[in-house]
């Protein structure tokens, strides 16, 4: 492991030199907030975002993704054949990803990248991904990572973790993606390892020290899944919900998609579009039968998955990396740290939910 | 507005008492500043719960559809006039609401204050006119005029249109207000510019459909944009999908739209699709002499035929 | 229609009664050619999507 110090005068022509071996990713001021977007040759990552608007999820989720193409067209030999497409899996960075939105991708890849199942897209984008983080120093109110695993200066998830440090940035780097990407960019000058450790630590802690948002999760794997489904808190938490689908957009670790076929003439492709537990036709039936036919079914299924079905299945914490988006963004302020907070807190009780 | 708790509280005391309703539909204080969130209470003892200031900008008729109960509800200028477009299109009794008018001065626009400041507002506090907003490293007093949602600085009909009970007195109604301006603006454009600019407003949408669903006309069983035989619109990000969702969306909204601002209010990434629904406004007030929500009993124009609508456009 | 950013002369709405033959003849020509002049449409045409 070495850190090494990066004059910030030196900043921006270190970074022109990474754009010949990676597609750059970076926070992007547009209108009113920031976004994660392509860096175009020569532009600098704003690392001055507090956090972004969306998750980075869709540099290797996107939103819409064409998995094959087809033509119907009978006078071509393969036609009603699906074609896998080409896609660019070649080496990409992203900069200044927060440290909660790195460790999302750790908890996404239980579900991509299984003994059982291995998603080509997800896996093959995300090998060719290479993680640069920025330790976050100041923390929104809305942020509770440190008690949901992570932290503004957690390293799991990331290959290369950027501290500002004055007029220098340090760059941890914290695995061989991250030295090819330091070694790319020409940072070579090491810094005293002991004391520098030492240093992180500090503003490590003084950076948590700012986070004032918490949940309480020890409880979650104890409670009886049944008795948690049946509470009687649902009515309360699911009233106001407009079952509009942003929590689930805006969420780095949420994960559900949707194929569907599109075709024009007699061309044709297979896409896939995230999809989110909000909407009715997420679970419609052919048969014309919702097993989650009411809002209440729905908003009960997204914070069960994260905080309950989740934890027991994996055993590796929440589905949640406490970045505090869907907290913010909510139109109608859902707060999941209250219904952590409930759920936790359940007592079995008689009288149970009536849906 | 700060003083209407009380009363708010002791109507909806009395009439869950009384047993005039089930549940009363109102806000309770939300977990981040300038957000309250749309609640109910069943037992007076559940009152306690509500509040009342300038961040109850979301559309409480919305909460109506579809619910067998007896309800209370609160309501401003605009959640009134959508109760009564709801009355006309049958989606809800008369009888089954009581409806608890709340004389409004206009919500906060929380995305604009938030974009006046660098840093994150920790707490803000009205009074009458004033907001003072505290944040780290920065505290300022604002006038509430000039942070209002955009949609409440141009309302004309602040007052509840229909009501069963009062909490206070009418406010004065805004007159010489130019509702239209930003539309006039739009219309001037030539075709391309104005598919130019539909393109760059719609670029961040991530069709979340709060707008929809945050809607109170929004009600449709199956939305069309749900619907997969046939499927009219594509589910991807493609922009021909995303501007038909919302072209589509805006015109099934003609001549039922309060322009409550629930569905700018509520967009996660900030995009302004009132531009579409306020262009079908006006153009209901200026061919019909139409405004959605005033009067239970008229039929809305898009419902009716009358041998002098006009028909210029027939060539 | 215009307002969304098709140009103004592709919706055409003409009152033809059926013994107007000559009436019906006349806005199909008229419109057929304005449309030919205003050539293919390019607002709200949704092409096959390029893979990234």
């Amino acid at each position: 492991m070495t850190i090494v110090q990066i004059d910030k005068e030196n900043w921006e022509s270190s970074i022109k030199k990474l754009f010949g071996a990676y597609r750059l990713f970076g926070p992007v001021k547009e209108a009113d907030f920031h976004n994660f977007k392509q860096l175009e040759a020569g532009q600098l990552p704003d690392l001055s975002c507090l956090n972004t608007r969306l998750s980075p999820k869709s540099i290797i989720y996107p939103q819409t993704e064409v998995m094959f193409k087809y033509t119907l067209d009978e006078n071509e030999e393969d036609h009603h054949i699906l074609k896998e497409v080409d896609k660019d899996y070649s080496p990409q960075a992203v900069m200044g990803i927060r440290p909660c939105d790195a460790k999302a991708f750790e908890l996404v890849r239980l579900n991509f990248d299984s003994p059982d199942y291995k998603d080509p897209y997800w896996l093959n984008a995300y090998t060719a991904t290479t993680l640069v983080g920025l330790a976050c120093e100041s923390p929104c109110k809305t942020c509770f990572c440190t008690t949901a695993g992570c932290g503004p200066y957690h390293e799991e998830a990331l290959d290369v973790l950027l501290i500002d440090h004055g007029d220098q940035y340090w760059a941890k780097v914290l695995s061989d993606k991250g030295d090819a990407f330091v070694t790319a960019a020409g940072w070579t000058d090491a810094v005293d390892e002991q004391p520098a450790i030492k240093e992180i630590e500090t503003k490590k802690k003084t950076a948590e020290d700012k986070i004032s948002a918490f949940v309480k999760t020890d409880n979650l794997r104890q409670v009886d899944t049944n008795e948690l489904y049946n509470a009687k808190f649902w009515e309360e938490v699911s009233f106001s919900c407009i079952n509009c689908g942003t929590c689930t957009y805006v969420c780095p670790t949420c994960w559900c998609f949707d194929i569907q076929d599109e075709n024009r003439g007699s061309q044709g492709c297979r896409i896939r579009n995230w999809d989110s537990c909000m909407y009715p036709l997420f679970t419609l039936h052919g048969s014309g039968h919702n097993p989650r036919g009411t809002k209440l079914h729905r908003v009960r299924q997204r914070f069960m998955h994260k905080l309950k079905y989740y934890v027991d299945k994996y055993d590796a914490g929440i589905q949640c990396v406490g970045c505090g988006r869907c907290v913010r963004l909510c139109p109608v302020n859902i707060d999941i740290r209250r219904v952590c907070g409930y759920m936790n807190g359940h007592v079995a009780s008689a009288e149970a939910c009536e849906v | 507005m700060l003083g209407y708790i009380d009363k708010i509280k002791e109507v909806s005391k009395r009439l869950l008492e009384e047993g005039q309703v089930e549940m009363v539909i109102g806000f309770r204080k939300g977990t981040l500043s300038m957000m309250n969130e749309p609640h109910f209470a069943r037992t007076p003892a559940e009152v306690q719960n509500f509040v009342w200031d300038s961040n109850c900008g979301i559309n409480l008729c919305n909460y109506l559809t579809n619910r067998t109960e007896k309800i209370g509800i609160l309501a401003k200028g605009c959640d009134s006039r959508n109760i009564v477009t709801h009355i006309i299109e049958n989606k809800i009794k008369r009888d089954q609401i009581v409806i608890i008018g709340v004389p409004c001065k206009g919500m906060i626009d929380r995305r604009k204050m938030s974009s006046l400041f660098e840093g994150e507002i920790d707490d803000v506090i009205e009074d009458e006119h004033n907001i003072t907003v505290k944040g780290a490293g920065f505290e300022k007093i604002l006038n509430k005029k000039d942070v209002l949602q955009q949609n409440c600085a141009v309302c004309i009909h602040r007052n509840p249109v229909i009501y069963d009970e009062r909490v206070a007195d009418l406010v004065d109604e805004q007159t010489d207000i130019d509702r239209y301006a930003d539309v006039r603006e739009i219309e001037a454009l030539s075709a391309q510019e104005k598919a130019a600019y539909f393109e760059k407003l719609l670029e961040p949408c991530i069709r979340c459909y709060a707008c929809r669903n945050a809607c109170p006309l929004c009600y449709c069983p199956t939305c069309f944009t749900d619907e997969s035989r046939p499927q009219w619109v594509g589910k991807g990000q493609d922009t021909t999908d995303v501007s038909t969702f919302h072209f589509l969306r805006a015109y099934h909204c003609a001549g039922r739209c309060t322009d409550c601002g629930a569905c700018e209010r509520s967009c996660p990434v900030g995009i302004n699709m009132r531009v579409f629904t306020k262009k079908l406004e006006k153009d209901c007030l200026e061919l019909f002499g139409w405004e959605a929500g005033l009067d239970p009993d008229v039929r809305p124009p898009l419902d009716t035929y009358k041998p002098g609508d006009p028909d210029d456009f027939i060539k | 229609m215009e307002h969304m950013g098709i140009e103004p002369g592709r919706l055409q709405f003409s009152w033809v009664s059926s013994a107007e033959s000559t009436k019906f003849v006349q806005v199909v020509t008229e419109v057929t050619q304005a449309i030919k002049e205003l050539g293919p449409n390019k607002t709200l045409v949704k092409s096959i999507p390029e893979v990234a």
